[in-house]
């Protein structure tokens, strides 16, 4: 897909709430959602990242949103995007801040309510001298 | 007379009873074919030998020995038998990082990786247990391991080498019992270094041995300011010159490839370059101490770090002491300059390079040519000396993988000037700090009042956001410092000059704890006590920093008379989860020459996996911490470092060098670092030791700015 059709189909938001919003509804299930981040980056500022949810967009099912999260970074929730059937297909790709090596997670909301999630582990390798990296 | 070849067989066959071998990294790849892995750390081959990962860099800091013992110990092999290999960073990102963190850094490869390599060992003996008892169809509880072999019931006898194979398919155990370090026969012992003699063969390869058929090299020139760039360059003006290939400028740099290394270097020597030099051009170590005189007295864009008890309150009405403290801006000055050997072909690349993290440079050569981590090979190699320099920045990976990508399909050997090295370093930080202290009527401190004002390694070269605006190695040993002070307030002034900077070995504790022991030395003096007495009242009973303090003065004799004109001096500190205490004798003659007689350094490094390699550890650390301490300074003029290489930076020479007494006092039940914190307690020692013999307080570094010499 195209960057500039799957842009025309998505919102980003700037973030507001904070971690805990995110986790106020039902408990996200791991599955459906794959997240994509490299195994180490050079560099944290600038760390490229994908997410794909399995959903057919339609009307009736679809992603509603995707929420990056940090576990370390000052801003936890580092990202929601916002979806809807138009954007054709459950994708995002981004790059995003990280501070120093982290799990990041990925929340999908469905249209049904359900919430589907995947994590993964990034190692910042510049940030290797600095204890709890 | 015995030549050199003869001399060569004999001390062979001598040496005979360690076989440890050691891999030339630019072999290793093939021999890993035939030898079953049992797991991610132990390979072991049909004859026996055993093949132990390491994945951390080896830079004589001695840990690829020590953690090959702690692996060895539970394994339950024959030491004589092991050899040691780096683990591949290419395997490691295929592998989901198997070995974990790659980086020698912080002292941490014991504390760090300890359990999981212990764990690793004891997981493949019982595998290989495993496997044996299946082949005699008995239970494993039945069989035992010593050196290598396995025993079973009835007289059955195995080695690991015939049952590895069997073993490498076994499903690891989930929970494995790890020994209790008092029942250590491998780890614990003084093992010599195992690529000591691979070093004395010359047989090692480090980073700058790098060759490759059809290798091109490269030289480079950094813009002499900092954050200075590239205007043009004239590359008519050294067209003709012999050999050379290409010239590159870079941005921040220039390049000339050529067909050996001094053309290169030569040619760039020639090569006009135009430099934009940015808005630094005018700095130097003046305005610098202005920035960080003014953050002592800021009000503004200061956090606390510590606040406890009301030491405003407390200063009032008492006489207060006050001091300030200076140290400078130092170079690693690593005996192998920086350089990075790097192919770029077809979506490939191979770099070879010394490394403190080879998980780092992976990265940073697979994002400077743009290629996936899957596509990048870091072969590994023995470093010439690191102290931090080669760890946190990758310059010197990004610049070789540009070079040569460049080059495309030409391997390109890139490789600094010492100059270059001196001067394009990442500097250990410069560093102000005040002090103000009351005394109680019992000359004990009841407050303790300290600000820093010194740039941040974490906020500018990670670009790291810092927790509550604290960078915890500009206030180590400040602001977790261990007397029990009723009032106790520590604040932090972040203040960055245009001058990089970076981990330098011992990092924080490379000055603050000498800033700090000197001041406490100045409240002792100020209570009429004695240094040491007045430190063991004020610290804790049970504490670490007590018991070494303890054990470091009755070792050096604390209190017994000193020969005429000689003094001493004593400090403490924790650092890099050790506790160190320093003890130094010293005369002055009446030319401020400064003779050492004794440095006693205390250690407890909770467990000792390594003795030799600890006393290796502390010997190293006084030649590094005496060097920075008499002459290490690096100054800035016209937004440019002055020094070049060792005509204007002394290090310290062999004969100068004193001897060390080491008192090694492991108390258990913690793992601490030992590449660093050797460091933390000699220069307040050594100081505190000259004030003692002249009167003369040092409040700042180097000790030859402040008229002494070394004799």
């Amino acid at each position: 897909m195209k960057r500039r059709g799957f842009l025309s189909g998505v919102v980003v938001l700037p973030v507001a709430g904070r971690v805990g919003k995110a986790f106020a509804q039902t408990e996200p299930k791991r599955g459906r959602v794959k997240l994509e981040l490299p195994v180490l980056a050079d560099n944290g500022n600038s760390v490229p990242m994908k997410v794909r949810v399995e959903s057919p967009m339609s009307e009736a099912d679809h992603v509603k949103s995707i929420r990056l999260l940090s576990e370390r970074n000052p801003e936890r929730e580092m990202a929601v995007f916002h979806l809807g059937p138009r954007a054709g297909a459950a994708e995002i790709s981004t790059r995003v801040r990280l501070a120093g090596s982290q799990v990041v997670t990925a929340i999908a909301e469905m249209s049904d309510g359900s919430q589907w999630m995947d994590s993964a582990h990034v190692q910042v390798t510049l940030s290797a001298c600095v204890d709890g990296s | 007379m015995t030549t050199r070849r003869e001399f060569l067989k004999i001390s062979a066959a001598v040496g005979g009873g360690l076989t440890v071998g050691f891999h030339v990294p630019f072999a290793a790849a093939q021999q890993q074919v035939l030898t079953p892995e049992i797991n991610a750390w132990v390979l072991v081959r049909p004859d026996d030998r055993v093949i132990i990962r390491y994945a951390r860099s080896e830079m004589g800091q001695g840990s690829m020995t020590s953690a090959a013992q702690l692996v060895a110990e539970e394994l339950g092999c024959d030491w004589k038998k092991v050899q040691v290999e780096y683990a591949d960073t290419n395997a490691q990102v295929r592998r989901k990082r198997v070995w974990g963190d790659m980086a020698s850094v912080g002292s941490r490869t014991i504390r760090f990786s300890q359990e999981y390599l212990r764990k690793g060992g004891a997981q493949a003996r019982e595998m290989l247990v495993a496997a044996a008892a299946q082949g005699w169809r008995v239970k494993p509880s039945q069989c035992r391991v010593a050196n290598g072999v396995i025993s079973g019931p009835g007289g059955r006898k195995t080695t690991f080498g015939k049952v590895a194979t069997a073993a490498a398919k076994m499903t690891p155990p989930q929970e494995v019992a790890l020994k209790d370090p008092k029942d250590w026969t491998i780890a614990g012992k003084p093992i010599p270094r195992i690529e000591i003699p691979d070093i004395v063969t010359a047989r090692i390869r480090y980073g700058i041995d790098a060759h490759l058929p059809g290798m091109a090299y490269a030289a480079i020139a950094q813009c002499p300011v900092f954050g200075g760039k590239v205007k043009s360059v004239d590359a008519a003006a050294i067209q003709g010159r012999r050999g050379i290939l290409k010239v590159l400028p870079l941005g921040d740099y220039v390049a000339v490839v050529a067909d050996n290394w001094w053309r290169a270097k030569e040619a760039l020597k020639a090569l006009p370059i135009d430099w934009d030099f940015g808005p630094n051009a005018s700095v130097s170590s003046e305005t610098i101490k202005q920035l960080l005189r003014a953050g002592l007295d800021a009000d503004s864009d200061v956090v606390v770090a510590k606040n406890a008890g009301d030491v405003a309150q407390a200063l009032k009405g008492a006489p207060v002491i006050e001091a300030e403290y200076y140290t400078p801006y130092l170079a690693h000055v690593t005996m192998e300059p920086m350089g990075c050997a790097a192919l770029v072909k077809e979506g490939r690349v191979d770099i070879w390079t010394s490394t403190q993290n080879a998980e780092a440079s992976h990265a940073a050569a697979a994002a400077t040519a743009g290629v996936p981590l899957e596509n990048v090979y870091v072969h590994r190699t023995q470093l010439g000396g690191g102290f931090g320099r080669r760890g946190g920045a990758q310059d010197f990976v990004r610049q070789g993988v540009q070079i040569a990508k460049a080059m495309e399909g030409t391997p390109v050997k890139m490789l600094w000037t010492r100059e270059e090295d001196m001067q394009h370093d990442f500097y250990r930080p410069v560093s102000m700090v005040r002090f103000r202290a009351a005394l109680g009527a019992d000359g004990n401190p009841v407050a303790l009042y300290s600000r820093v004002s010194a740039p941040s390694i974490i906020a500018t070269l990670l670009k790291l956001p810092l927790k509550d605006g604290i960078d915890p190695q500009a206030v180590a040993a400040i602001a977790d410092q261990p007397y029990q002070i009723a009032n106790v307030r520590m604040e932090y002034a972040q203040r960055n000059p245009p001058v990089p900077v970076g981990f330098w070995r011992t990092v924080g504790h490379s000055q603050n704890p000498f800033m700090r022991e000197s001041f406490i030395d100045e409240l002792a003096h100020a209570a009429g006590k004695d240094a040491y007495a007045y430190r063991r009242a004020l610290l804790p009973e049970s504490s670490r920093e007590r018991r070494i303090l303890d054990a470091t003065a009755k070792a050096a004799g604390w209190g017994s008379p000193l020969p005429k004109g000689v003094h001493r001096g004593i400090a403490v500190t924790e650092g890099y989860g050790s506790y160190t205490s320093a003890v130094c004798e010293l005369s002055v003659s009446d030319k401020q020459e400064v003779s050492i007689r004794r440095l006693v350094l205390g250690v407890d490094p909770g467990h000792a996996v390594n003795p030799d390699n600890i006393l290796a550890q502390m010997q190293g650390s006084a030649v590094f911490m005496l060097t920075a301490m008499f002459w290490g300074e690096i100054t800035i003029k016209d937004g440019r470092v002055e020094q070049s290489n060792f005509n204007d930076h002394r290090v310290m020479r062999l004969a100068e060098m004193p001897k060390v007494e080491l008192v090694l006092a492991p108390t258990g039940g913690f793992w601490g670092g030992i590449g660093e914190p050797g460091q933390a307690s000699i220069a307040p020692a050594v100081c505190n030791a000259l004030f003692a013999a002249t009167g003369k307080r040092i409040r700042a570094l180097p000790l030859r700015n402040e008229g002494f010499e070394l004799a």
